[in-house]
């Protein structure tokens, strides 16, 4: 009936859909019916090529019936009053009556609801509006919204299901089209076939339900099979084959089997909705986007949109971390203009016809839950994102706001952004984001399930924090390596978020956990850095485990390097570093974050060894003796070993250093590029994890960067550190190898809290009174950026000592306090080295000296800068 | 389906502050199509209140309101039936049958509503329906003290109309219906 009015429409859809048939040769089974394709997909029929057109028919015929049944129940008709109706039920069955259950507010409550769907529904497709305002379709659609919210009074409706449905319809009918064409075409087929059976089609109402014959069903079947055979070799196509038996009228089920049937469109739009709409026991299920509650089964406790939305910009900073990073920045929140693209499946993005083939490669991605082999890893992930047609949705929206990228980076306020999104362009190659949404979905899919939880316990974090910036670093630099290395971590890391409070018992487990870990995570390290160094000594005993991940390593590096930016990311960093670390103090979770920083510091303490410390020869002998269980408290234990990483982290570098070239001694500036890789591997895990002492330390040091490398906040400081510890302590090299050693065997999970508090201790005085000294030898190029380190330690322990005190800001002032008398000492040293000259300079023999001095010069002056911030703090 | 509520003889604030809580709890807008007033509101508060629970309220005047632009009979179609409306003051006697028969037949209407008794009647009279809602808050009138307040909804369907009379006795809401066809046959003699 709607042919006429449909047909314009169809031709450009069919040609499109021959355009992404071509693109895609593999179709499904009935490629060139969507709308049965669609049922298929949708599982509202089964989906097995196993099944033959008779099963699909019976099942056509039971979804059928059931809605037949469903809309008897359901459509209340304006209560009739009958003759004989008595008196006694009049309270309650009264036009006025009060009581929900009267057939009477019921048939009030239906007549709202058929207002509302109504509003809606005489806005649909205004374009399209010869199809879709038809009173026909208009009814069809309305019934079947009302039924499907009746049946499901829960959800009830919301706008934009009328959109998630329209299409299906369409499809139907466009199914419908089709199918006349065929019949058209094939005419002599269609009459051969019946001309025996006495039945007489009209063509002009292009109806297919034939009067039923007084012929026995089963002796149709057979000559209609017979019919068929005969026209498959009279070269029939066995598409138009399978057409022509899915119109028959005599098959399984008879009329009501008809699969592509105008009297049932209803019934089967109904149907396809409500697979839609419910997902078909698949993760997906389009009704929960329209619920703000959360769904049974997501541990996020949040509503499944918002969930989405987290899901989304999960998926967007794996694919594109700056775009992430600039619309969080912007505060423009994925629900914004997710919620608009979800709930209609982009259905408003798009035209009609473009969004049918969207919808094609949604519905043929499978909607069932991937199942991961760790069952209680399911939990922690997005929901959305554990089936392949969830995925493909968010990849869909990653790939959209990709296509957008450039446009997007352009925008500076919030407003114009969100402008560029929900104005989506409509000249735009549905392939290519097909294609890109493709091949997005596999990385999703590919998306650890724990790493997601990571962003989970960010954003858990960012609802906490009022400052969502301080959040926009880690996620930014930790996500790129989630899907490899940080599974582990993070998934502890929620493990113990969400153990907080039962911390206390389940201590001893974590200290049978950590070292573990910890070795790994040692090992790992190491390896990168040796293998970002030339080889140096003590990878001789890791040589076994080395390379195991290179490549991983590089691309990490080349992560970090584009993640990490600016100096001011510094700051944020530290302040979310703070706020970490005041939590931390509150609660025990200080063991999680330790977990990370424990590496860290053993990769520090590893590593640091054979830097001319004097304190080294102490440090080694207590790790030596520190096969003692521990014996003090928990987070005791963590902050001494914190403590430990931030006083031997410049030390680290210096190591490596050394050696390289452990005879001439180093040459800071011109050893630059060789640290950088591995100082950004350790930053970089600092920034994720860490907590603020280690921060402390490293951003007073962060501004003396004149260097282009994108982050050079610990290059200078450990530069420095070298330099300093080659020239006073050059002799202490000889005893590296042991002390390596020494090192690797207190690895082996003996880490005392006294001893390594008492190397802190030691190492700090140590650091600080090097500095000193350095500073008081005048090397001008050393001095500046020594010196911060040696108040990075001192801090570092000052800072835990409050810790203990949970009092963070306070120990942020002493910090800035001290650095800035630290900076009064070398300022006056260096204009007196200045008095001197820089020939008299005899310790370092840099050429460079000069640039030193200037270099030396800004780094004060960042140092003030910084000491101001933090003492302001 | 059409609903009409027809009410009257309020007499608001003169002898009754309002209309009775459970009424006004069963009134809500959005399921009234239509409301008739036979009159005596008696203020412009009252008719305020009535469009609220439906814009399209049709009062003829009783002699206490206050609005004099009210129109002393009113006729109107709803569905296939011909309402008439009049306060009831000017027939007499008084709710008498007969006379009101022949307001009904002078205004040609299927169902005649009147009022100004405060005393809820319904009559089947020559294929028609004469009804008086009574008060809706219980107001005495001249002729009698104690009224149950009571007004009436008019479910007209087609050539159906099914009269529910809601009346407030003892402070419990008790409903009943009347229904009324009309005949094809009537409906060829008008």
């Amino acid at each position: 009936m709607h042919r006429a009015v449909v047909d314009p429409l169809l031709s450009p859809i069919l040609s499109s859909d021959s355009v992404s048939r071509r693109s895609e040769p593999e179709k499904g089974r009935f490629g060139d019916l969507r709308g049965l394709q669609w049922r298929i997909n949708l599982g509202v029929l089964p989906s097995s090529s196993a099944a033959s057109i008779d099963d699909l028919r019976r099942v056509t015929a039971d979804c059928r019936r059931r809605y037949a049944r469903l809309r008897r129940h359901l459509l209340v008709e304006p209560p009739v009053p009958k003759n004989g109706t008595n008196s006694s039920n009049l309270e309650m069955d009264n036009p006025l009556s009060q009581n929900p259950d009267s057939t009477w507010s019921r048939f009030f409550r239906n007549a709202e609801l058929e207002r509302l769907v109504d509003q809606d529904l005489s806005r649909l497709y205004p374009e399209h509006g010869s199809y879709f305002q038809t009173p026909g379709c208009q009814g069809m659609l309305r019934r079947i919204l009302l039924l499907w919210c009746l049946k499901n009074p829960e959800c009830g409706y919301r706008q934009g299901m009328h959109e998630l449905l329209a299409p299906l319809l369409y499809v139907l009918q466009v199914d419908l089209e089709r199918l006349s064409e065929v019949r058209k075409l094939y005419e002599d087929h269609f009459t051969d076939k019946f001309d025996g059976l006495l039945c007489q089609e009209n063509d002009l109402t292009y109806s297919f339900d034939f009067r039923k014959s007084p012929d026995i069903p089963e002796d149709e079947i057979g000559s209609h099979g017979n019919a068929m055979k005969a026209n498959s070799i009279d070269e029939l196509e066995p598409e138009i084959q399978s057409i022509v038996l899915l119109s028959d009228a005599y098959g399984a089920e008879g009329e009501l089997g008809i699969v592509l049937s105008e009297k049932f469109m209803e019934h089967d739009a109904y149907c396809m909705f409500d697979a839609l709409m419910k997902g078909a026991n698949g993760s997906v299920a389009m009704a929960d986007f329209f619920s703000s509650s959360p769904v049974a089964g997501s541990h996020t406790g949040l509503p499944p949109v918002i969930e989405a939305s987290m899901a989304l910009y999960h998926l967007l900073s794996l694919a594109d971390s700056s775009l992430h990073s600039h619309l969080l920045d912007l505060g423009v929140e994925p629900q914004y203009f997710y919620l608009r693209w979800l709930r209609v499946l982009f259905g408003r993005e798009f035209s009609l016809d473009r969004l049918l083939i969207i919808w094609d490669e949604i519905f043929a991605s499978d909607n069932s839950k991937v199942e991961n082999s760790a069952d209680d890893n399911i939990d922690y992930g997005f929901r959305i994102l554990q089936s392949p047609r969830g995925a493909f949705i968010s990849a869909i929206a990653v790939a959209m706001l990709l296509y957008l990228r450039s446009s997007l980076l352009a925008t500076e306020n919030p407003t114009t952004c969100l402008q560029r999104l929900l104005n989506f362009p409509e000249n735009i190659t549905i392939e290519k984001l097909l294609e890109k949404a493709k091949s997005l979905q596999d990385l999703a899919l590919s998306i650890d399930i724990s790493s997601s939880s990571l962003l989970l316990v960010e954003s858990h974090y960012q609802s906490k924090m009022t400052s969502t910036r301080s959040t926009v670093l880690p996620s930014e630099s930790v996500s790129p390596k989630t899907p490899l290395n940080f599974v582990p971590d993070s998934y502890w890391e929620e493990k113990w978020r969400v153990a907080q409070k039962a911390e206390e018992r389940k201590k001893d487990v974590v200290e049978n956990q950590i070292p573990t870990r910890k070795k790994g995570w040692t090992e790992k390290i190491k390896i990168r850095l040796r293998r970002t160094e030339s080889d140096p000594p003590p990878s001789r005993v890791l040589s076994g485990q080395r390379g195991s991940k290179p490549s991983f390593r590089r691309s990490l590096l080349e992560d970090l390097r584009k993640a990490l930016g600016a100096e001011e990311n510094t700051e944020h960093e530290q302040r979310h570093d703070e706020i970490l670390s005041e939590q931390d103090n509150i609660s025990e979770a200080v063991e999680i974050e330790q977990q990370d920083s424990g590496c860290n510091s053993d990769n520090n303490s590893d590593d640091k060894c054979p830097s001319g410390n004097s304190g080294h020869e102490e440090d080694s002998s207590i790790y030596s003796d520190s096969t003692s269980p521990p014996n003090e408290a928990n987070d005791h234990e963590i902050a001494s070993e914190k403590n430990s990483a931030t006083s031997y982290l410049s030390l680290d570098e210096c190591n490596e250093i050394l050696e390289t070239s452990p005879i001439d001694p180093p040459l800071p500036i011109s050893d630059l590029p060789v640290n950088v890789p591995p100082t950004s591997v350790s930053n970089n895990d600092d920034q994720g994890n860490n907590q603020s002492n280690e921060t402390s330390d490293t951003s007073p040091s962060d501004p003396p960067l004149p260097l282009p490398i994108p982050d050079p906040s610990q290059n200078l400081p450990q530069t420095s550190g070298c330099n300093n510890d080659g020239e006073g302590n050059s002799a202490t090299q000889p005893k590296e190898r042991k002390q390596n050693k020494l090192q690797w065997f207190w690895k082996f999970g003996r880490n005392t809290v006294e001893a390594i508090s008492e190397k802190v201790g030691g190492g700090a005085a140590e650091a600080t009174k090097s500095a000193n000294s350095i500073s008081n030898q005048s090397n001008s190029l050393a001095s500046p950026p020594a010196s911060p380190a040696a108040n990075g330690h001192c801090s570092s322990v000052g800072s835990r000592g409050d810790s203990a005190d949970q009092n963070m800001m306070g120990t942020l002032k002493n910090i800035g306090q001290s650095m800035l008398d630290h900076i009064q000492v070398i300022e006056s040293v260096f204009q007196q080295d200045r008095g001197q000259g820089a020939s008299s300079d005899n310790l370092s023999k840099n050429v460079l000296v000069g640039k030193g001095q200037i270099t030396a010069m800004t780094a004060l002056k960042e140092l003030r800068k910084i000491s101001n911030l933090l003492s302001e703090m | 389906m059409v609903l009409v509520l027809a009410l009257g003889d309020l007499h608001v604030p003169h002898r009754a502050p309002d209309l009775p809580a459970k009424f006004k709890s069963m009134l809500v807008p959005g399921k009234i199509q239509h409301i008739i007033c036979t009159g005596n509101l008696c203020i412009k508060e009252v008719h305020d209140y009535l469009k609220t629970l439906c814009p399209d309220l049709h009062i003829a005047r009783g002699e206490y309101d206050e609005e004099t632009k009210y129109p002393e009979t009113k006729t109107l179609t709803i569905g296939q039936f011909k309402l008439g409306l009049c306060h009831g003051h000017q027939v007499i006697p008084w709710g008498d049958l007969d006379s009101l028969a022949m307001l009904q037949r002078q205004l040609d209407v299927d169902i005649l509503v009147t009022g100004h008794t405060h005393q809820f009647t319904a009559y089947k009279h020559e294929g028609g329906v004469v009804i008086n809602p009574g008060s809706a808050t219980g107001a005495y009138s001249s002729i009698t003290y104690d009224v149950n307040p009571s007004f009436v909804l008019m479910d007209i369907d087609g050539l159906r109309v099914v009269v529910y009379v809601y009346e407030l006795i003892d402070g419990e809401v008790k409903v009943d219906k009347i229904d009324f066809k009309k005949t094809s046959s009537n409906q060829s003699t008008q």
